[in-house]
């Protein structure tokens, strides 16, 4: 593994001559929020107002490759060249859920292809969890590992970058005078450190928290605890779980006319409503809540594993923080694990 | 240049013939070349409304058309049950896997059929009679509602005379017109005279049919892993990735339609 250690004006250096090619987005703080935004003249100008580390964002990386609403009536010619930096490493997790969906299989989507092609993301190490991070609990950590084209490692006054594909080599390659010599190994014992810390941080948030390793493997048998009703009670319907999961990747595919032909819209759609699984003449196999809810569960932590390998929940704990009543997922599975029946 | 995998190409009904009150069959002549293996189903575009997924019951060695049987029970089955001759529709696929036909050679096929779950057996069937003596045996148990919701009707004569193929029909409620029995479907089955172990049975009808027609079979001697049933959910893709159509760790579209039972029994929720 090769490393570079880039001061802060050197990177903008970097992204100044990036934008002539690409549309860059980046982390903007709003309310102790983060949101992804396209990149400015004054960002690079101006100081201070870019976030790299810090936690994951209120998007995910769903809103840039698997949209809310997208005309799939025809391919598109229009190629546009994007780069997306800060992204976390729950949610590149969470992307490989989407890859394997879209990108696998007998059948490519090309309208994500088109998008995953095009766009080259990077990463950036966490520094503050948010309070409903989880990742740790999934085995996962609070900095990339893999998937990324390029990751960043907040240190001192810049960044360790780290290249994670021959796409991110090329732009280490293409920018030599930038990026200089690799860094000395003893860098790489700088930010193993800061890891070790923010994943301690991480751990400590989910202290009380008893789920052991691998817990979702024992959820398949669990089907039938009581614990999912009574759970289900606080649930509204709304929907906000699954659209702002990074890994939900159902959709719905409508038409409607337009002129002599007709438009093919494809939809992000959620498991949790009632329509979801209806069929013609009105016959649905989940009909109550508490099924819809459950599904949920044993998508992310039973079937998914089983059918793509991977546990589909990363721990990014969006779910936890848009739900309208309340319910914190580690308490559900903890509570539906504890119970006998 | 990447493929459209959610584009259909166009199709042009060419006739339509009325099965029964709510049951139409579509004669579909298609733009572009389209072949299926038996068992497939295709996604079916009313143009602006949406689509649908259906299994052909046409022959899959025919190939200049397809036809589907399609009962009216919603929208999209509501709007096409209206269309006429030169109407425009789309389709997609075929999707899916079908029946492993190669696997039923030298054996006994039994295929139960409830209602308009006749339409994807139709195909089997015809598929099974174009190399007929493949087969060991086959047999068709078939049960309607009444005698008026028989489908295929100028079909059974033929089928009939067919050497290698015993046909019995039953409806739930018999009038003064019906020569056969009458009971649910499931009662032909105490008059079959079958070698199980050497055979498969074929399952597709209404969800409550096939739970209680599998029941049956299991109860007669099948194992499940002989027991084939054309499953079904809500679908929109059809590619495996929209979510819809899932059934435990599968998805219906891709990994089925037809499922032997002994992969999906101790699925929870498998009937409903």
């Amino acid at each position: 593994m090769s490393i570079y250690y880039l001061t802060k004006d050197s990177w903008k250096r970097l992204l100044t001559g990036l934008t002539e090619t690409y549309d860059i987005y980046v982390l903007k703080e709003n309310e102790n929020k983060l949101f992804y935004e396209l990149l400015s003249k004054e960002d690079l100008s101006g100081d201070g107002k870019i976030i790299y580390g810090k936690a994951r964002s209120v998007q995910s990386l769903k809103s840039f490759f698997h949209l809310y609403a997208e005309d799939v009536s025809n391919l598109k010619n229009e190629k546009v060249k994007r780069i997306i930096i800060g992204v976390k490493a729950c949610d590149l997790k969470a992307l490989a859920v989407l890859d394997k969906m879209f990108l696998e299989g007998d059948y490519i989507d090309p309208f994500y292809k088109e998008k995953r092609d095009n766009t080259i993301i990077i990463s950036s190490d966490c520094t503050e969890p948010r309070d409903n991070c989880f990742c740790t609990l999934l085995g996962g950590k609070p900095y990339a590992e893999d998937g990324f084209d390029l990751n960043l490692s907040p240190l001192k006054e810049g960044f360790i970058v780290e290249a994670g594909s021959d796409r991110g080599k090329a732009v280490i390659n293409g920018n030599k005078s930038i990026f200089g010599n690799e860094a000395k190994e003893t860098l790489n014992e700088d930010r193993a450190r800061a890891r070790e810390k923010i994943t301690g941080k991480v751990n400590n948030k989910n202290k009380d928290f008893d789920l052991k390793a691998e817990f979702w493997k024992d959820l398949s048998k669990k089907h039938d605890s009581s614990a999912w009703a009574e759970h289900s009670e606080a649930c509204v319907e709304c929907g906000a779980c699954t659209v702002v999961c990074p890994s939900c990747y159902c959709f719905l595919l409508a038409d409607m006319p337009e002129k002599d032909k007709f438009k093919r819209v494809k939809y992000q759609d959620s498991c949790q409503f009632s329509g979801y699984a209806r069929v013609a003449g009105g016959a649905t196999p989940r009909p109550e809540l508490y099924e819809r809810f459950r599904n949920r569960y044993l998508c992310k932590y039973d079937y998914r594993p089983e059918s793509l390998g991977i546990v589909a929940c990363t721990g990014c704990g969006r779910c936890i923080e848009a739900c309208q009543g309340g319910i914190d997922k580690r308490e559900v599975i903890i509570d539906v694990l504890k119970r006998k029946k | 240049m990447d493929k459209n995998i959610y584009k259909p190409i166009d199709a042009v009904v060419e006739k339509v013939i009325t099965e029964t009150s709510n049951i139409k069959t579509f004669v579909l002549k298609l733009k572009e070349k389209f072949s299926f293996a038996t068992g497939q189903f295709i996604e079916l575009t009313v143009p602006g409304l949406g689509e649908g997924p259906f299994t052909p019951s046409s022959s899959p060695y025919e190939t200049e058309k397809l036809e589907v049987t399609i009962m009216g029970v919603g929208g999209i089955t509501g709007k096409l049950h209206s269309m006429k001759q030169g109407d425009l529709v789309g389709i997609r696929g075929p999707y899916g896997k079908g029946y492993p036909m190669s696997e039923f050679y030298g054996k006994e096929v039994l295929i139960l059929g409830g209602g308009v779950g006749m339409a994807p057996l139709r195909s089997f069937l015809l598929a099974l009679l174009k190399e007929s003596g493949k087969f060991k045996k086959i047999i068709l148990c078939y049960g309607s509602k009444t005698p008026g919701d028989v489908v295929y009707k100028n079909a059974f004569p033929g089928w009939k005379k067919e050497k290698n193929l015993q046909v019995l029909r039953s409806v739930d409620k018999a009038d003064k017109s019906w020569k056969e029995t009458e009971g649910l479907v499931t009662v032909l089955l105490d008059k079959v005279k079958i070698k199980i172990d050497n055979s498969v049975a074929i399952v597709c009808g209404p969800p409550i049919m096939m739970k209680f027609g599998t029941f049956k079979l299991l109860d007669i001697g099948y194992k499940p892993e002989q027991i084939y049933l054309s499953m079904e959910r809500n679908m929109s893709c059809g590619l495996g990735k929209c979510g819809h159509c899932g059934l435990g760790k599968y998805f219906i579209c891709k990994d089925g339609p037809v499922f032997t039972y002994d992969k999906i029994k101790d699925i929870p929720g498998v009937w409903d």
